[in-house]
């Protein structure tokens, strides 16, 4: 039995390094990482596919109703070490969306673990119906 | 993120905007959906002074669901991306994910050190070392002659 393997989208960007001394340029990838969402009876919960990220170099971030995630993935090869076969790139993960009225901004958490990044978007409380009155004269 | 402005919606309306929007964003998943069909996991190889490194992206995967084997030269990583509860299909309103065991064999370099082969899973990155074995010293042979 087999899986397939999502062709990820990718755009190539230059990350501009400044140094002290030198200002250098490097060509890194980043991915488009795939997600779930799926509705629970609290919520939503997003999952994303991070393969890399660590707790220190991912970013969660809200923005007005923008919600952001960028994690920074860092090579694990030695220097000297040269590629003899290569079937996927290293490179970042980013990806944004837009929130909508139903999720309590206030109550996201997130939490990641084996690469995967999970995020509860809980439903923001109903405002309760409330019966209008109706006087007759 | 309407795609449908229904001019001015009263409030019913937009949950059947969102509605469309949900409609919308699943058949863009089924263009999106298009697999490349490339094999999972998707593997890397380099070679160090030392060693070769085998890389490969595993996120979802507990190290307790992935098992590696190494006989006769091949190399076979099998598991299952994880997934605790069932959740069922009418819940996703997007599901981009892969899922499900998975199985890939790969024949090694020659000349490795079997017993010195070492595993590291981290963030859903595996990586293994294949140290090389030491070349061998180059023997004289003797040569006789009457």
């Amino acid at each position: 039995m087999s899986i397939e393997q999502p062709d990820r989208s990718q755009h190539l960007v230059m990350a501009h390094q400044t140094d002290d001394s030198t200002s250098s340029s490097t060509e890194r990838f980043v991915f488009t990482p795939p997600i779930d969402i799926f509705e629970t009876a609290e919520g939503l919960i997003l999952r994303a596919d991070l393969p890399g990220v660590s707790l220190d170099s991912l970013e969660l971030q809200i923005q007005d109703n923008r919600l952001t995630l960028f994690g920074r993935v860092e090579s694990v090869m030695p220097d000297d070490a040269v590629p003899l076969h290569r079937e996927f790139e290293v490179g970042d993960f980013l990806r944004s969306f837009i929130l909508s009225d139903e999720v309590d901004y206030e109550r996201i958490t997130a939490r990641l673990s084996h690469g995967v990044l999970e995020v509860e978007l809980p439903r923001a409380e109903q405002a309760e119906p409330r019966r209008i009155q109706v006087n007759a004269d | 993120m309407a795609v449908f402005r229904l001019g001015q919606s009263w409030d019913p309306l937009r949950d059947l905007e969102r509605e469309v929007d949900r409609l919308l964003q699943s058949v863009n998943l089924t263009f999106h959906g298009v697999r490349a069909g490339r094999k999972y996991p998707a593997v890397n190889l380099h070679e160090s002074s030392d060693e070769y490194i085998l890389t490969a992206e595993l996120p979802a995967t507990a190290p307790e669901d992935l098992e590696l084997t190494l006989a006769n030269g091949l190399l076979t990583m099998s598991g299952q991306r994880r997934d605790e509860e069932e959740i069922p299909e009418e819940r996703f309103r997007r599901q981009e994910r892969p899922r499900g065991t998975w199985q890939r064999s790969l024949s090694i370099p020659e000349r490795i050190q079997d017993e010195q082969l070492s595993a590291d899973f981290h963030n859903g990155v595996l990586v293994i070392r294949l140290p090389k074995a030491p070349q061998e010293e180059p023997r004289q042979i003797p040569i006789t002659s009457d």
